[in-house]
């Protein structure tokens, strides 16, 4: 039959008796009245001869097994893109073209057929090209597989066929249904010269389509066509037994119909029955144990949080399951389907043949896959859905050059929480700490974490919160809780009854929930003492051990932690120490790489700062006041591209100014004078300045930590505990110092004193003898050093420190030797 | 009466369907019009516009509903409540050998079947309320609304007076002395207490029974808009919106995709069917709230003007608040405040306010009253009555409801520049529940940030928010952490004056209008704030960088209320002396 319409060979009318029957989705075609094998019909409603046996047919109501007719040497007609449109072809014909038109562009049933041929057999991976060109194809090797396992389908990824044959793919997407049937048949084909005896039916199952749509986008336009998108299931129905061949029985005489096709989404009951010597009317009933069911299940698909634009509500869509694909999703299942669109026009009432003009639209499945599951095996919680896909090489290259930049570092310090203003030093940990150091696993077993963890103790009202909650944005398996809010539990794992199977379940908690990721804790400080123990284990092992309810397991927690706190009484006070400020158990905060010190310094210039920054978001346009920052797409990509990629190894420059500058900061620990206040630095601190540098290596991406790299993580280090300032004497911090930047001159006149002191106790002093009161020591002092003035302030803290070291005991104004 | 071919109003559709059938057989293919007008909309511009037709378009109303003819022009005020996709339609299909188009209109005379002659035209679908907390008089004014100049489909903002006629001057005028009957009536039997109710009776409310219901119960009806060929971006959730369309009654278009329902072969229907008013929409354009206020004798934005409705305005919240001054005035600048920015998480432009030293007895007396005048000033206002009780039964955030594929609007779901009243003076010790302590968290975002999280069931949505938020407690509130916390110091309770119409009129239009002004400051001006700010903390450490935000934004506002742009030093003192009287308030 030829493409040419010719009025006379559709004389298809609204009053055709078979059309108007079923309600089908526009731009169906419509059945020529034309008889026997040549009869044009592309959905393949009806059963001719030809037609192999399909058992299984593929879509609901519409029986999809085509006739493979062969119209070689069919003039190419003028496609055009959107199915079901009208020709511009004007005039009488109009309702005939557009049939032809499905089917009238170049695709003819042998080609795409001999081209699924040539793509089953002989598709091969890129990889395995070349070596093994006398292997099976990919897709052989699955069939005979499938065969094995006597499985019902055939996953093929629609990547490969594009990359086999670019125009199979195209066409499989524009017109999926007569492609995919031709696909089923020969895929049955080829089962059946594998294995005659395989009686299964095999379908073809696409998925990972090259483009996926999002929800909102679907519009007339994808009617008929495959589309992808993702979405998050919210409610499943029963399964539906759908019938697919009725037996009926004669109630008169017992006699037993053939089993009678779905037609068209109907059954046609025979009215009489068919046995030639009883012919009662009306007498034929179903037999329900003699029918063929499918399963069948309608899930709704709601758009995830991602895709909804400001100010509107998620859509949905329905989808359609049939067979295997019932039930798998469940509702809360974030999925990726691959299926046709399909639209459906609605009946006025049940019995009524008239539509009214609106259509349901749905999906059918061809393909479910669940997202969720895979981001829960994903290598790094750090590369978003979206960034994984785009991530071209055109964009590898624009980040690469991004690298390139001079100032990379300062660039993305400045991009990170753009409008919380100053804190640069913070920003840098924080940006050290999305980056992240390399895990390192020796084969003795033992490994090293590389994730960072920082705690962030301050003044109220220094923008913490907003720190923490810009990070968990920017992480997408971040967990933000609060510490108030979180209970040991809560924070690990849990064991709870299922509701309705009554087993008992373990639910993870925020911690292993953010493996890979980074996990905000805000009010560090408030959590109960029994949730912070819990998390000496996630902090150093990067495990979760439950043993409750008897369920023992250990459970990943690769997580960063990222907390904040207030330090103890609200407020820094100066007049303690650094320690006693943060309150927190030694054991604990040693597990914290950096811990900054946020204080509300009383400055001027800082304040001026605070001041202009607030006037402009007030009057100023804020979106003009920033520029020269990186948007948080370009920071993410970034940041995944280097998580993945980079993974940056000490140079041996750099390891010896490691070693160098920690066996410094240990002789500063032992500092003389200093007490047990002061952080001192323990292998963990070399540890966490390992990590640091890598991820200020990986910041630049390049493959090697270089010497600069370890001096500005020294920096970091020093700069988070606010070291600098820290008076090692008394352990706490100068707070003058700070914000005048008097150096070191004033302690070193204090250590003066506290020498002389010493000499002064050592000379006048016998072991266990008379005490002497502290004006007569400041009597001598004044004697012996006259150059510089000495208060009885500074006697008390120079003595307060002799105390500690154990030379006196300070009874009141009295001092004894000891 | 109207065109010389088109009865726009009382058979709409006849004149889409005469322009398509013109369209088409001036040679266009109907493919061309796929999400495109083919010149219908500018015959009903030029019947609603440029002939001022507008007036005569009945609105949709509970009264109206009843006379109401399907397939006539109505027009609709409401709220985007929900938005429930899309839905394709028949929008042109082939009759014989004509093209005939759907457009606008569900009837499809024949049965349209499954020919490849029909296009698959889209339409949005809205679920519209009447405005939450729309005020009596702001609805009879929009009802009896006089002119309207234009009407456009960009649908811009604009702030337009019009004059008021002597007879709505009168009704209005009695509105007013009828103090609160019509609304607060209204909101008794809605089961939304007003203050005063709250007083008497503490009923226990079953859970979401006040605002489950809400569309359903209120005196206008709520409404399916259908929308054509218009961008996503322009209709937005919560925004308020002025429909003109077809009117229909249709079946609820809920139960047609729910699970079981969309069985494809039999076309098995759910038996329930709601119907519900359905209007498809032909113009449509955006509501601010001085669209709310009939014209107002003010015509020229004049300071004079402006200067005395400031000072007589200010007189009557002096009164209302007990003769505190200082109240009156910040009372004032949270009544003219708006978010005009939002940087992260800081919604820049909000002032609540929390009274203080409210007690029970305090609040009988003027309590009542302050919510009186509320409402008669500002168009959409509401109340909460925050007790333990209905902290822990009250569904505030709005919530999806999947049974019924439809999202529950809860007592927060309000339109941009609604006013709420938070009253807390009944909380009582007592236990929350976990609903109590998810509200109690809601009430706080809202008040921090200007958000509003809506609950999707599987996730959560935040949603920006632009209410202003009045606390009235007995000591600083805990739970809602205002802008300004204010000891209140009546010093003589006066009766409740008469307020003449056009004083209300003019005030309505003074706190519609100035809040909406535009504002920027001078750079010497900016010197002198930075300077003081930077003073101000070096005096007193605890004042952080969110005081500095109050301060900016009440200098703001207070150079608005004077109806200027830009900060004056003058203002700015102003405010200083504000804040210093309210800092001696507090120790």
């Amino acid at each position: 039959m030829a493409s040419d319409s010719s009025p006379a060979r559709f004389n298809n009318t609204p009053s055709s008796p078979d059309d108007s029957a079923f309600s089908s989705p526009i731009g169906d075609t419509i059945s020529s009245p034309a008889a026997g094998t040549s009869r044009r019909n592309k959905r393949g409603r009806g059963r001719s001869a030809a037609t192999p046996p399909n058992n299984h047919p593929r879509f609901a109501g519409s029986e999809s097994t085509p006739t493979p007719l062969h119209h070689g040497g069919r003039p190419p007609t003028p496609s055009s893109t959107s199915e079901g449109a009208p020709s511009s072809e004007a005039g009488d014909d109009m309702d005939e073209a557009a049939p032809t038109f499905v089917w009238g562009t170049n695709i003819s049933v042998q080609e795409v057929k001999s081209a699924i041929q040539m793509f089953l057999k002989n598709f091969r991976d890129a990889q395995s090209q070349g070596a093994e060109i006398y292997e099976d194809g990919k897709y052989m090797k699955a069939i005979h597989r499938v065969l094995e396992i006597e499985g019902e389908w055939l996953d093929v990824d629609a990547h490969d066929v594009f990359d086999y044959n670019p125009e199979l793919y195209g066409k499989m997407v524009r017109y999926p249904l007569e492609v995919l049937a031709i696909f089923d048949i020969v895929l049955m084909d080829m089962v059946s010269q594998i294995n005659p005896l395989f009686e299964k039916h095999v379908q073809v199952r696409i998925f990972n389509l090259k483009g996926s749509t999002t929800m909102r986008n679907l519009n007339p336009s994808d009617i008929e066509k495959m589309v992808s998108l993702k979405g998050m299931v919210i409610r499943c129905s029963a399964i539906i037994p759908e019938i697919r061949e009725a037996t009926f029985r004669c109630l008169v005489c017992g006699y037993f119909s053939d089993p009678i096709v779905v037609d068209r989404g109907r059954i046609s009951e025979p009215t009489l029955c068919l046995k030639q010597e009883c012919q009662a009317k009306n007498s034929m009933t179903l037999v329900h144990n003699r029918c063929r069911f499918a399963d069948k299940q309608i899930v709704r698909l709601q758009e995830t949080p991602d895709e909804i634009p400001e100010g509107g509500t998620p859509h949905t869509v329905s989808l359609l399951m049939h067979d295997k694909l019932v039930d798998a999703g469940k509702p809360g299942d974030r999925v990726e389907v691959t299926g046709i669109y399909r639209a459906m026009s609605v009946r006025l009432g049940p019995t009524q043949r008239t539509v009214k003009s609106l259509f349901k639209t749905y999906i059918d499945c061809l393909h479910i896959k669940k997202t969720d599951k895979s981001r829960m095996v994903a290598e790094d919680a750090m590369e978003i859905d979206s960034s994984t896909q785009k991530h071209d090489e055109d964009v590898e290259f624009d980040e690469a050059k991004l690298s390139k930049l001079p100032d990379i570092y300062d660039r993305l310090t400045r991009s990170l929480a753009p409008n919380i203003w100053e804190l640069d030093d913070v920003k840098r940990g924080l940006l050290c700490q999305l980056f992240g150091g390399n895990a390192l696993k020796l084969p003795s077993g033992a490994s090293f974490r590389g994730d960072i963890n920082i705690l962030l103790v301050g003044d109220p009202g220094t923008s913490k919160s907003q720190l923490l909650q810009y990070i968990h944005k920017l992480s997408p398996r971040g967990i933000y809780t609060s510490g108030r809010g979180s209970s040991a539990v809560g924070l690990t794992a849990y064991v709870s009854r299922d509701p309705e199977t009554k087993e008992t379940v373990l639910e993870s908690g925020a911690l292993v929930l953010s493996d890979r990721g980074i996990c905000c804790i805000d009010e560090f400080d408030k959590m109960s003492e029994n949730a912070r123990s819990m998390l000496h284990e996630v902090m150093e092992q990067q495990t979760v051990s439950i043993a409750k309810a008897g369920i023992i397991a250990t459970l990943n927690a690769r997580t960063s932690v990222l907390a904040c706190a207030n330090p103890i009484g609200s407020r820094y006070n100066p007049r303690l120490s650094v320690i006693d400020n943060i309150h927190l158990p030694p054991t604990l905060l040693s597990r914290f790489d950096l811990i900054y010190l946020i204080l509300d310094k009383a400055d001027e210039q800082t304040d001026k700062h605070l001041a202009r920054h607030i006037v402009s978001l007030h009057f100023e346009d804020p979106e003009l006041a920033q520029q020269d920052v990186l948007d948080i797409a370009t920071l993410t990509a970034y940041l995944s591209y280097a998580r993945n990629h980079i993974n940056p190894q000490l140079s041996d420059e750099a390891a010896e100014e490691l070693t160098r500058g920690y066996v410094e900061m240990r002789r500063r620990g032992n500092f003389p004078g200093s007490s047990k206040k002061v952080i001192t630095a323990t292998p963990r601190q070399i540890e966490s300045l390992i990590r640091i540098s890598e991820a200020l290596a990986r910041i630049r991406f390049s493959e090697t930590v270089e010497k600069h790299d370890v001096t500005e993580a020294f920096r970091l280090l020093e700069v988070a505990m606010q070291q600098s300032a820290t008076d090692h004497a008394t352990g706490t911090i100068d707070m003058d110092l700070i914000t005048t930047g008097v150096s070191a001159s004033e302690r070193m006149r204090r250590e003066n004193l506290v020498i002389s002191t010493r000499n002064i106790i050592m000379e006048k002093l016998q072991l266990g003898g008379p005490s002497m009161r502290l004006l007569e020591i400041l009597e001598e002092l004044k004697k012996q050093s006259s150059a510089f003035e000495v208060h009885l302030h500074d006697l008390r803290n120079a003595i307060a420190t002799l105390q500690t070291e154990g030379v006196v005991a300070v009874h009141g104004d009295n001092v004894k030797r000891v | 009466m109207v065109g010389p071919m088109y009865d726009c109003l009382a058979n709409p559709l006849g004149a889409i369907r005469l322009t398509f059938e013109k369209a088409v057989g001036s040679g266009c293919e109907p493919s061309a019009f796929d999400g495109k007008d083919w010149g219908a909309l500018d015959v009903f511009r030029e019947f609603l516009v440029d002939q001022g037709n507008l007036s005569q378009v009945p609105v949709l109303n509970s009264e109206t509903l009843k006379w109401v003819q399907p397939n006539t022009l109505v027009r609709f005020r409401g709220m985007v409540q929900d938005m429930l996709g899309n839905e394709f339609y028949a929008g042109a299909y082939k009759d014989g050998s004509g093209w005939r188009t759907n457009k606008f209109g569900d009837d499809s005379q024949q049965p349209i079947d499954s020919s490849p002659d029909v296009r698959v035209w889209e339409r949005r679908l809205l679920y519209c309320v009447p405005v939450p907390g729309l005020n009596t008089w702001a609805e009879s004014e929009a009802a009896s609304e006089a002119t309207v100049t234009s009407m456009d489909l960009t649908s811009q903002q604009r702030d337009k007076r019009q004059r008021m006629d002597a007879e709505s001057m009168d009704y209005e005028g009695s509105n007013i002395v009828l103090e609160d009957s019509p609304s607060a009536k209204r909101m008794r039997e809605d089961g939304h207490p007003s203050l005063s109710v709250q007083l008497s009776d503490l009923k226990p409310e079953g859970p979401c029974s006040s605002t489950m219901m809400r569309p359903e119960v209120g005196d206008s009806p709520s409404c399916l808009v259908k929308v054509y060929d218009t961008r996503e971006s322009e209709l937005k959730l919560n925004d308020i919106f002025e429909f003109v369309g077809v009117f229909t009654i249709e079946s609820e278009p809920v139960p047609a995709d729910d699970g079981d329902d969309i069985d494809l072969t039999t076309g098995f229907r759910n038996d329930l069917v709601h119907l519900v008013p359905c209007l498809h929409c032909i113009v449509h354009r955006k509501l601010a709230v001085s669209d709310f206020l009939r014209s107002s004798p003010i015509i020229e934005q004049s300071k004079h003007v402006v200067m005395n409705t400031r000072e007589s305005l200010l007189r009557h919240l002096t009164m209302l608040l007990g003769n505190d001054g200082v109240a009156a005035n910040y009372m004032l600048l949270h009544l003219l405040s708006k978010i005009h920015a939002r940087v992260d998480n800081v919604a820049v432009g909000k002032l609540s306010l929390n009274l203080t030293c409210l007690s029970k007895e305090a609040l009988s007396v003027f309590g009542v009253q302050l919510c009186n005048a509320l409402r008669n000033l500002l168009p959409f206002t509401d109340s909460i009555p925050l007790t333990v009780n209905y902290l822990n039964t009250a569904c505030l955030g709005p919530k999806k409801d999947y049974q019924r594929n439809r999202l529950i609007g809860g007592t927060l779901q309000l339109a941009e520049g609604s006013h709420l009243t938070i009253d807390e003076t009944q909380l009582e010790t007592g236990t929350l529940n976990s609903v109590g302590i998810e509200n109690a968290r809601l009430l706080k975002d809202l008040v921090e940030l200007q958000k509003v999280e809506y609950d999707f069931t599987y996730y959560k949505m935040e949603m920006a928010a632009d209410v202003q938020l009045l606390v009235l407690s007995e000591g600083k509130s805990n739970i809602l952490p205002a802008d300004i916390v204010l000891p209140v110091r009546p010093s003589d309770v006066s009766r409740p004056e008469v307020v003449s119409a056009e004083a209300l009129g003019a005030w309505r239009w003074y706190l519609a209008t100035m809040r909406t002004l535009s504002h920027t400051i001078e750079s010497e001006i900016q010197e002198v704030v930075e300077k003081d700010l930077v003073a101000a903390r070096q005096a007193d450490r605890r004042i952080g960088s969110k005081e500095f935000s109050s301060l900016l934004t009440m200098g703001r506002l207070m150079s608005l209320s004077f109806g200027e742009t830009t900060l004056s030093l003058e203002h700015w003192e102003m405010v200083k002396e504000l804040e210093k009287l309210r800092k001696e308030r507090i120790n």
